[in-house]
């Protein structure tokens, strides 16, 4: 076995790997290390909540908020809705 | 993005539709305050729409509101942390040690009860993790993780080295895990 499989998985191959991406080559690496295997399901798990979290709304007069503060430069081209 | 910049009103409304609730999300969860979260939004709208002419299509537009929005954010938590430091306890203390005891520590800011609404929507353990990092992983973690922007993105709207950008990163979820799996405990 080459060098490079033998060797512990970096974080950012342990997140490549929580979303898929990891090349195979490296992938087997967790076949036969439990260490890396471990440490990879955690920051799955993690991976996946963070991955879940809800975006927040302002309140619904936001916009009109910020477009009354806003100057809109005058049209330099012809646009049509 | 190029109507915008050529004045046309709608496609103001359109950005701002488009971008209200990841710019909102972020900078609330930075700052854990409705309210605090809605005017450094607006901010970052204003400053942004208000300079449209000069952006750089080169430069991702979500990139530029986002690296403006996160400036909001760290700024105000940066003033916060003055403004704690400046208390030196109550006025009404009487010995050293009673003003000591009054004096607002650091961490009171981000410990103080949360309303209602926002103890409801930022009271989860993963919410509650997040608030525990510092500003600068907590900027890093969300950019990353639930904006989903490369590191060289993060790097570069940080202003911060790719390999700093690496490390905050993989800290952060460390502390977070530990975080959380003390909280299950």
């Amino acid at each position: 076995m080459n060098e490079k499989l033998q060797t512990h998985l970096t974080p950012e191959e342990v997140e490549l790997w929580a979303t898929g991406l990891l090349s195979a080559a490296r992938t087997f690496h967790l076949t036969e290390c439990a260490e890396c295997l471990a440490v990879a399901e955690r920051e799955r798990k993690l991976l996946v909540e963070l991955a879940q979290l809800q975006r927040f709304a302002p309140s619904a007069d936001f916009a009109e908020k910020v477009l009354a503060q806003v100057r809109i430069p005058a049209p330099s081209g012809s646009h049509h809705a | 993005m190029r109507w915008a910049r050529d004045g046309y009103e709608p496609a103001f409304r359109e950005l701002v539709h488009r971008y209200e609730r990841p710019v909102f999300s972020l900078i609330y969860r930075m700052v854990r305050d409705r309210a605090l979260a809605e005017d450094l939004a607006q901010e970052t709208f204003i400053k942004v729409l208000n300079a449209i002419k000069s952006y750089k299509p080169e430069y991702k537009f979500s990139s530029w509101i986002f690296k403006i929005a996160n400036n909001a954010a760290i700024d105000h938590l940066r003033r916060r942390q003055l403004d704690t430091l400046s208390l030196d306890g109550s006025p009404s203390a009487r010995s050293p040690e009673e003003m000591h005891a009054s004096a607002p520590q650091l961490g009171d800011v981000a410990e103080s009860p949360l309303d209602e609404v926002e103890s409801r929507e930022l009271g989860g353990a993963i919410e509650r993790a997040i608030a525990r990092l510092r500003p600068e992983y907590r900027s890093c973690i969300l950019l990353r993780h639930v904006e989903g922007h490369s590191y060289e993105e993060i790097a570069k709207m940080l202003d911060l080295p790719l390999g700093t950008v690496k490390t905050y990163i993989h800290r952060a979820r460390n502390e977070l895990r530990v975080y959380l799996e003390g909280a299950r405990e």
